[in-house]
């Protein structure tokens, strides 16, 4: 940088000459240099000044943009994640068909003490001890003053409980929310829905796990966070299932029998609409398994499902399909039933030794005759009654989505002879639960295809590989129709609902060996309407017993037909079935009046 | 020594100074505290207690305290540069030792009539000291090290006081101001390019020595970083002030709900929305046009301020003037970036619209001193 000097010799000497003062000159170029000074730290200043304005605009411009980005974007409440989210997961509802709800969740909540934090012990424990009567206060008192950091107390307090807890005022007895699961509908369909419990448990939250029915058939799709709460759809129908289960808790008690069971499926897409099982229970206060006695008497136990029985004489459609279907006769073929009969050495008899003589085929499942089943079973083999029996599905577990139908395995003779041949055809030797048979029965009433019972609602159709022919189905329809209009089910017919079905009275077994003389199993299995059926209804009641006519009765046409009577016609105008009467066979010639 | 003489005799005297005021500035000023208590207002559910009364009295205050600054000429104010601070630094300490502890932190002195928050005072007074040094420097010293070191350590010093209390956004504001003065002063930038690189090599330290042995910081301290990088991973807890203000802003749109219709704030979703998140009840009430309008308020402010330093004859009057319009500028853009999710939540108020004393007061004594040079600087020819 060169430098102006204050006082140039140049310029001095020249105006000392002149006789001008010098001072003049160095106080100018004094003022020049401030000047020039000025002006560079001006310009440095100005351009501070302009990196520092660029900054500001800068920060406009986010702010701004910031500002104007937040006003367009939806406003969004945040999804709470906190620690324990991983167990405080919503379970997803459980809902029937038309979207009522037949499970869902609750929250209430937990009661624990923090002991280093009571403030009185002593008071705290005979406070709870007031509010819970079932608490031990010594045992209480031990915990609560003792060295432990944390005691449970409850696991579960209703809200007028936390209350009084509350009011307590002791800071060291703390609540922890805990979600419960709700069957807000009491006992309906508690076999179904089996109960939830509690899996793993923290102060904040617990697991909550179905220990039984579609609640542990299903628990991982109900737990799974990833389907959104999307409540599990199953097939029952609310009203149908409630209608049921009055209709079959009041036969079961006008019958006297001990217990009792009933299934209302669709032919077509087999979706269970109702079934129930009597005893029941309520699944918001699940009982424990029974440790003593038989587990088949608990009200835990399925009979719809779990439960297996020889069902007797409702088996003998399918003989009668079966050798229709094969061509071997037709349903006017002449059958001679007389007696006696002797299959491997063991006589062959009909019930209260009833002669029927010859009998068409349709007669022979109408008047319910054992030695005419028999017959048309040796004519089919036992080879080809086996495989027509198991693509009925009855030597495989119970086909139904909830975790006891497991245990529904059906009880199949070692041997299959020709004695087992003939028993069986009549429902005898072989022990299926009343799901098997609604799945068979549906077969037949949906012209011939395998239906697998579903307890989840379907869109459509669900035929399965076919089991017999188009025909064979139909006459077999026709030939239950007979059942109810003129044989063993009179007690049955519904006005408006033409039912037809097949009655099965099986003696019980005895836990010995052999059979009870006076403990029956009383099955009937329908259709209805039998012209076009829709729905299949299978009752079971368990050790039934009437007076009629001076007589004990217990075969199904004096017991289960009525009470599915009695079912049919409280639940087909539910179902949407219009009353009809059915159509006779066509006359050749219509009359007219004129 | 400064440059220039004050030409006394060209300065307007006596009340005829009040001619000369920076009358944009100051309407501006009253139009900002206007909406401070259109807010406060609303937030107290349409009513003038217990906020927007006292507001209101305190901007009248604050008024008369700018008027009598302004009407004390500018180089009073240069004298008394070194005093304020040294008095500020004083009260600092004085802090430490008597002061009242106020959401956990120590930041008052009772002074009986009012609460003083000397940390708010030293924002104004270190940028006074720091335009008077840089007055009285010669200019071809401005960037050698030692005449460096000096305004460095009287940032420092204030700093480290505030930060002690602990007030973190105070102490940021402390040191932004400050260098920003150094900055406009013509300071060698190759000392803020040090400054910023060695600020960024301790970030990254301060990051790669979390979970050793040697972490630099306390663990809420480091989930405050995480809270404010990602607000959404614990919207109940740490991130609840963002999350709960990012609703608000969104729910109010372009035109807002209208006034007093805020949900967001009246229904108590947002604490201290009457002081430093007050934001959002503006944005939610009066939407993105609303939200503008306060920004292009502030940065009209800012902008005169820049004009008035422009026209300013000597390097005190510009120094601290746009000092003063840097530490405004630091306040509202901070709060609005910390209320947009912008910027961690360190607790700065919006300027002249939360509701708080100290600030207000301190901050209209600062514009009373940018109002001072804007009446006495040399008028007419020279």
């Amino acid at each position: 940088m060169t430098r102006t000097p204050l006082r140039p010799l140049a310029r001095i000497l020249p105006a000392r000459a002149k006789g001008e003062n010098p001072d003049a000159i160095e106080r100018e170029n004094i003022r020049q240099r401030h000047a020039e000074m000025q002006d560079r730290a001006r310009v440095r200043a100005e351009g501070r000044l302009l990196v520092l304005g660029l900054f500001f605009f800068c920060a406009f411009i986010v702010v701004g943009g910031r500002m104007a980005l937040m006003a367009v974007s939806e406003p969004e409440e945040p999804v709470a994640s906190t620690h324990g989210a991983a167990i405080a997961a919503q379970r997803a509802d459980i809902t029937d068909r038309e979207g009522r709800i037949l499970a869902t969740n609750f929250e209430t909540h937990s009661l624990y003490a923090q002991p280093p934090e009571l403030v009185d012990p002593v008071a705290a424990a005979s406070g709870l001890v007031r509010i819970f009567p079932d608490l031990d206060e010594a045992r209480l008192i031990r915990d609560l003053s003792g060295k432990r950091k944390f005691v449970w107390i409850k696991r579960r307090i209703s809200p007028e409980q936390k209350q009084a807890v509350h009011d307590l005022g002791d800071p060291g007895l703390m609540f922890g929310p805990r979600e419960m699961r709700l069957y807000p509908n009491g006992k309906l369909a508690a076999h179904v829905l089996g109960g939830a419990g509690f899996g793993r448990e923290g102060v904040n939250a617990a697991e909550v796990i179905g220990v039984a029915g579609v609640e542990k058939q299903f628990d991982e799709y109900l737990r799974d966070p990833a389907n959104g709460a999307q409540p599990l759809t199953l097939a029952l129908d609310l009203t149908v299932q409630a209608a049921a289960e009055q209709v079959l808790a009041g036969g079961m008690k006008l019958m006297n029998a001990k217990g009792a069971s009933s299934i209302l499926m669709d032919v077509h897409t087999g979706e269970v609409i109702s079934v129930v099982s009597l005893p029941d229970f309520d699944p918001n206060d699940r009982p424990r398994p029974p440790v003593s006695g038989d587990p088949s008497d608990s009200p835990l136990f399925n009979r719809a499902v779990q439960g297996v029985y020889e069902l007797g004489s409702t088996f003998k459609i399918f003989t009668a399909a079966q050798a229709i279907d094969l061509g071997l006769v037709s349903a006017e073929t002449i059958i001679d039933t007389s007696g006696p009969m002797r299959v491997s050495g063991y006589p062959i008899g009909e019930f209260h030794n009833k002669n029927y003589g010859k009998l068409s085929v349709a007669d022979v499942i109408m008047h319910s005759s054992n030695r005419g089943t028999g017959r048309l079973a040796l004519e089919i083999g036992p080879e080809r009654q086996k495989a027509f029996l198991g693509a009925l599905g009855m030597f495989d577990p119970t086909p139904f989505e909830i975790v006891e139908a497991r245990g529904g395995q059906p009880l199949v003779p070692e041997r299959w002879t020709d004695l087992s041949t003939v028993t069986i055809s009549y429902g005898h030797g072989l022990s299926t639960s009343p799901m098997h048979l609604a799945a068979g029965y549906a077969a037949i009433a949906n012209g011939g295809h395998y239906v697998s019972p579903t307890i989840l609602k379907r869109d459509g159709p669900q035929h399965g590989p076919r089991v017999l022919s188009e025909g064979a189905a139909a006459d077999a329809r026709r030939m239950l129709r007979r059942v109810v209009t003129g044989g063993t089910a009179s007690l049955g017919e519904v006005p408006g609902y033409a039912v037809g079905g097949k009655t099965g009275t099986a003696d019980k077994p005895r836990p010995q060996g052999g059979y009870y003389k006076d403990k029956v199993i009383a099955t009937f299995a329908s259709i209805f309407p039998s012209h076009d059926p829709k729905y299949v209804l299978v009752v079971t009641l368990d050790e039934p017993s009437i007076q009629a006519y001076d007589e004990e009765r217990r075969t199904a046409g004096w017991t289960a037909v009525p009470v599915a009577a009695e079912l049919i016609g409280r639940v087909a105008p539910l179902l949407g079935l219009r009353p009809d009467v059915e159509p006779g066979p066509r006359a050749a010639i219509t009359l007219t009046s004129n | 020594m400064s440059y220039l003489e004050y030409r006394v005799k060209s300065t307007p005297s006596g009340l005829r100074k009040v001619l000369y005021l920076n009358w944009p500035l100051a309407l501006l000023l009253i139009s900002v505290a206007g909406v401070g208590v259109l807010m406060l207002y609303s937030v107290a559910g349409g009513s003038f207690s217990p906020w927007a009364e006292p507001q209101i009295k305190r901007f009248a205050l604050g008024f008369a305290v700018m008027l009598t600054v302004a009407m004390v000429p500018i180089w009073f104010w240069r004298n008394m540069a070194a005093l304020a601070y040294g008095l500020s630094v004083i009260l600092l300490i004085g802090v430490e030792l008597f002061g009242s502890v106020g959401m956990g932190a120590q930041r008052w002195i009772d002074l009986g009539f009012m609460r003083l928050q000397p940390s708010e005072l030293t924002k104004i007074t270190l940028v006074m000291l720091l335009a008077a040094y840089y007055d009285w420097l010669p200019a071809e010293r401005t960037s050698r090290p030692l005449w460096v070191l000096l305004p460095v350590l009287f940032i420092l010093i204030p700093t480290a006081l505030v930060l002690k209390q602990p007030d973190l956004g105070t102490s940021i504001l402390l040191l932004a101001a400050g260098g920003a003065v150094m900055f406009l002063a013509g300071v060698h930038w190759a000392y803020f390019a040090a400054v910023i690189a060695a600020g960024i090599g301790l970030v990254t330290a301060v990051f790669e020595s979390r979970g050793t042995p040697w972490q630099m910081l306390k663990d809420y301290q480091y989930r405050r970083i995480d809270t404010f990088l990602d607000p959404g991973s614990d919207p109940l807890g740490a991130g609840y002030h963002i999350t709960q203000s990012k609703i608000a802003l969104g729910s109010g749109g372009w035109a807002g709900r209208g006034f007093m219709q805020g949900t967001q704030s009246r229904l108590n979703f947002l604490p201290e929305k009457h002081t430093d998140f007050i934001f959002t009840t503006l944005a939610e009430e009066f939407g993105f046009i609303g939200g503008i309008s306060l920004l292009t308020l502030y940065a009209l402010i800012i902008l005169f301020c820049i004009a008035s330093a422009l026209g300013a004859r000597d390097r005190f009057s510009s120094l601290v003037t746009l000092g003063i319009a840097v530490t405004f500028f630091l306040f509202f853009a901070v709060n609005m970036s910390m209320v947009m999710g912008l910027a961690p939540v360190v607790g700065v108020p919006l300027p002249m619209v939360s509701y708080g004393g100290s600030a207000m007061l301190v901050l209209m004594a600062a514009f009373g001193i940018v109002q001072s040079a804007h009446v006495h600087r040399p008028r007419g020819s020279h």
